[in-house]
C-alpha cells in the first residue's frame, strides 16, 4: 500500500492495538460510558487516521442511528464507528463524534483492554444525555 | 458637420443579432483596404456603398498633414464638426508642435521661435511641455539626446506617426482609427482561445475559417507505455524541468532515472542504490545536472545524473530527513528534518543554516520558490506556510481541513494544496493568498496522493488517486475532463512533461509507471516491438 498519511498527535494518545496507529487524544473523550460488543467503548469528539466504511441505519440501544464503520489506515482492522445523524432530538449530541471500542485500541500508557465480562452488556452504545 | 454619412443609413443593423451597424461596418473594412494597400479597391467600395470612409474635411485635413500644411491643417480641423474644444486645442498643439520640430530641423530657429511664441504658447495649455520646447531652441544639439523625462521630446517624429497620434485625439466616428478590423479579428481569435475549454494543441495557425476549438482529444488518455522495473510500490515520480527525464522512486528503495527520447519513448537510464529505506522524494537541480533523493525518515543523497553517481549524503545526526529541495541557482539544497526544522547545505553536504521551532511537520513536502525568495512547506495539520528566507514576512494558507501534500506552480503564483478525505484546493498565493478553485472525484484518505499542474499553459490539474484512477480536470472551471483507468492499485503521483503538453506519468502500488499520450500516438509499430505479451488494462498489448 502506497507511503501512508499519519497524523502523528501529541500528549495521552489512544492507539491501534496492531500497528500503533495514532488515533485520539485522551482530552478529546466525551463520554466513557458507552458499550459494544466487546466490551467499553468511549466516545470521542475527535479522531484522526481512519476510514470510513458505509453508511447504515444501526438500532442502538438509544435508538435508530446512522453510523458509518471506521477503520485504521494503517492495517485496516475495525475499530468502531462514527455517528452520521441520529433519529431522536436527545441522541443528536452524538452527530460527528466518533466511538472507538476500547478493545481495539491501545491506553495512552500503552495498555491492552481485557473487560471481556462487561461484554455481558448485551447491544452497542448507551450514555444518555 | 458630420459630412456626408448618409442619415437615411444611420441606424440600418446587420449581422444576425443586429448589433452591427452598417455604416461602421463598412467604414472599417474601407480602412481595412486602405491600410493592406488596395487603394482602388477601397476607393471603389466608398462610391458602391455610397458611405465615405472620412469626411472631405476629415480627408483634407489628413493631407494637410501629411504634406506638412500646418497653418492650413490648423485651420481645417477646426471645420471638423463633432470636436470640443479641449481637442481642437490639443490637436492643434500636436501639429504646431511639428511644425516647430521642423523647423528647427531645418535650422530656421527664427520661424521656429515665432511659432512657440505666437501659435504654441497662446493655447494655454500643456506649458511643461512649452518650456521644453523653448530648452530645445537654447541648446539645438541637444534635441538629439535623450536626457530629458519624456523620450521623443526632442525627436522629430514622422508624419504618419503624427496623423496616428491626432487620430488617437479625436473622436473615432470622426476618423477611423488604424487598423481597427484587424483588431476586432485579433479579439475574436483571442476570445476563442480563452473559452477553449480543452485548449492544449500546440498548433500555432489559426484559421478565421472556423472557430478555434481543441476537444477532449488534446488532454492525454491512452496509455502509450507501462514502466515496470521497479520492484516495490512506486511512489513518487517527477519529469525533469527540460522534459529530458523523468525520476521514479519506490518503496523498493531505489530510485530510477529514466530517459524520455525524442519520439516519446521512455527507457532506463540508470538505477540509483544505496537508501535503506523507502525513497518518498525526489528533486531535480534547476539545470536538470542533479537528482536528490529522501529516505522516508532517513538521509539525503545527491546523485550526478550523467554517472548516476551518489555525489553526497546528507545526514543529520540522530534525525531523519523528510524532505528535500534545491536553490533556484543550484548551490545549496534545503531539508526538512523529523524534529520540524529546516536545514540549508551547501553541495559538500555541511550544514549552513537552520531554521528551528516548528517551520514543518515530519509529513510535509518542501518547496523554494524559483526566485529563491521563499521556503514552503506545511507548518501544522492544516496550514501550509510561505517563509520569506530573510525572515521578513511569513505569509501562511490556512485549511479546515487536514492536508496531505501540496504542489507550487512554475510561476510560484498559485499552490494546489490535496486535502485528506476532501478535495483539491487551488490557491492564489500572490498577494494575500485566496482560495479559487475546488477539484473532487478522486479519492484520498490513506496514502499520500500527489497532484500536479500540467499542460499548454498550465490549464490543467491531475491527481492520482486511491481508487487507481489518474484524474484531470480543468483547472480554471474546475471541470473533471478525465478518469483514467488502467492501474492495478492507488496511484500515488501524477507528473506532467514540462516540454511536452500531451504526456504524462502516473506512480502506482502495482509497482509500475504508466506513460500516457494522446488517442492517435499509440503507433502500432513500436507498440510491437516493446510488447511482451502483458495486456493493459485499457487497450493496447
Amino acid at each position: 500500500m502506497g507511503l501512508l498519511f499519519l497524523i502523528k498527535l501529541e500528549g495521552k494518545v489512544y492507539s491501534c492495538k496492531h500497528c500503533q496507529t495514532h488515533f485520539a487524544l485522551s482530552e478529546d473523550i466525551a463520554s466513557k460510558n458507552f458499550h459494544c460488543r466487546h466490551g467499553k467503548a468511549y466516545l470521542f469528539h475527535r479522531v484522526v487516521n481512519v476510514t470510513v466504511g458505509e453508511k447504515e441505519e444501526r438500532m442502538m440501544i438509544t435508538g435508530m442511528h446512522t453510523v458509518v464503520d471506521i477503520f485504521c489506515v494503517g492495517c485496516g482492522s475495525i475499530v468502531g464507528w462514527k455517528y452520521e445523524s441520529a433519529r431522536e432530538m436527545n441522541q443528536k449530541y452524538k452527530e460527528g463524534k466518533f466511538i472507538l471500542e476500547r478493545f481495539k485500541v491501545l491506553g495512552p500508557d500503552g495498555s491492552h483492554y481485557m473487560g471481556i465480562q462487561e461484554a455481558l452488556v448485551s447491544g452497542s452504545d448507551v450514555e444518555d444525555a | 458637420m458630420a459630412g456626408p454619412l448618409a442619415s437615411q443609413r444611420e441606424g440600418e443593423m446587420i449581422g444576425s443579432k443586429g448589433i452591427i451597424q452598417k455604416v461602421e461596418f463598412v467604414r472599417i473594412i474601407a480602412e481595412a483596404l486602405y491600410s493592406l494597400g488596395f487603394e482602388k479597391t477601397g476607393a471603389q467600395l466608398e462610391e458602391e456603398s455610397g458611405i465615405p470612409l472620412h469626411s472631405s474635411n476629415v480627408n483634407l485635413f489628413m493631407q494637410q498633414i501629411l504634406d506638412g500644411n500646418w497653418d492650413e491643417s490648423v485651420i481645417t480641423l477646426r471645420k471638423i464638426g463633432l470636436l470640443d474644444e479641449t481637442i481642437v486645442k490639443l490637436a492643434s498643439f500636436a501639429i504646431l508642435e511639428q511644425k516647430f520640430l521642423e523647423l528647427l530641423d531645418r535650422e530656421k530657429i527664427k520661424d521656429a521661435l515665432k511659432t512657440l511664441r505666437t501659435e504654441i504658447a497662446p493655447l494655454c495649455i500643456n506649458k511643461e511641455r512649452v518650456h521644453e520646447l523653448s530648452m530645445c531652441i537654447l541648446f539645438p544639439s541637444q534635441h538629439l539626446l535623450l536626457e530629458f523625462p519624456h523620450q521623443d521630446v526632442g525627436r522629430t517624429k514622422s508624419r504618419p506617426k503624427l496623423l496616428e497620434e491626432i487620430q488617437k485625439l479625436l473622436p473615432p466616428m470622426v476618423m477611423i482609427p488604424e487598423r481597427r478590423l484587424e483588431h476586432l479579428v485579433e479579439q475574436a481569435l483571442n476570445l476563442q482561445v480563452g473559452s477553449c475549454v480543452f485548449h492544449n494543441s500546440l498548433d500555432r495557425e489559426m484559421s478565421l475559417l472556423t472557430d478555434h476549438w481543441c476537444g477532449r482529444e488534446q488532454v492525454p488518455s491512452q496509455t502509450l507505455q507501462v514502466l515496470q522495473e521497479h520492484y516495490d510500490e512506486v511512489w513518487f515520480l517527477q519529469f525533469s524541468h527540460n522534459g529530458k527525464y523523468l525520476a521514479s522512486s519506490s518503496s523498493d528503495r531505489s530510485t530510477i532515472i529514466w530517459e524520455v527520447s525524442w519520439n516519446g519513448r521512455v527507457s532506463l537510464k540508470h538505477r540509483l542504490h544505496g537508501h535503506q529505506k523507502p525513497v518518498s522524494y525526489v528533486s531535480w537541480s534547476p539545470h536538470d545536472d542533479q537528482l536528490l533523493t529522501c529516505g522516508v525518515e532517513e538521509v539525503v543523497r545527491r546523485w550526478d545524473v550523467s554517472s548516476g553517481h551518489c555525489l553526497c549524503i546528507y545526514v543529520k545526526g540522530g534525525l531523519g530527513l523528510v524532505s528535500c529541495a534545491w536553490s533556484p541557482d543550484g548551490k545549496w539544497v534545503f531539508t526538512g528534518i523529523a524534529d520540524e526544522s529546516i536545514c540549508m547545505w551547501d553541495l559538500d553536504g555541511k550544514q549552513l543554516q537552520c531554521w528551528k521551532g516548528q517551520r514543518t511537520v515530519r509529513n510535509s513536502d518542501l518547496e523554494v520558490t524559483s526566485d529563491g525568495k521563499h521556503i514552503v512547506t506545511k507548518c501544522k495539520e492544516a496550514a501550509v506556510l510561505l517563509l520569506d528566507r530573510e525572515e521578513k514576512t511569513e505569509k501562511l494558507i490556512e485549511e479546515i481541513q487536514t492536508i496531505n501534500s501540496f504542489s507550487l506552480s512554475r510561476d510560484n503564483k498559485f499552490l494546489l494544496v490535496n486535502l485528506l478525505n476532501q478535495e483539491i484546493h487551488l490557491w492564489n498565493i500572490e498577494g494575500d493568498p485566496k482560495l479559487i478553485a475546488k477539484y473532487k472525484g478522486h479519492k484520498c484518505s490513506r496514502f499520500f496522493i500527489r497532484s500536479c499542474f500540467g499542460g499548454l499553459q498550465q490549464s490543467f490539474i491531475a491527481s492520482g488517486s486511491e481508487d487507481s484512477q489518474v484524474y484531470i480536470w480543468h483547472k480554471d472551471s474546475g471541470e473533471l475532463v478525465k478518469a483514467l483507468p488502467g492501474h492495478a492499485g492507488a496511484v500515488n503521483c501524477v507528473s506532467w512533461n514540462p516540454a511536452n503538453p500531451h504526456m504524462l506519468a502516473s506512480a502506482s502500488d502495482d509497482r509500475t509507471i504508466r506513460i500516457w499520450g494522446l488517442k492517435n500516438q499509440l503507433d502500432s509499430k513500436q507498440e510491437k516491438a516493446q510488447s511482451n505479451g502483458i495486456h493493459y488494462c485499457n487497450g493496447g498489448t
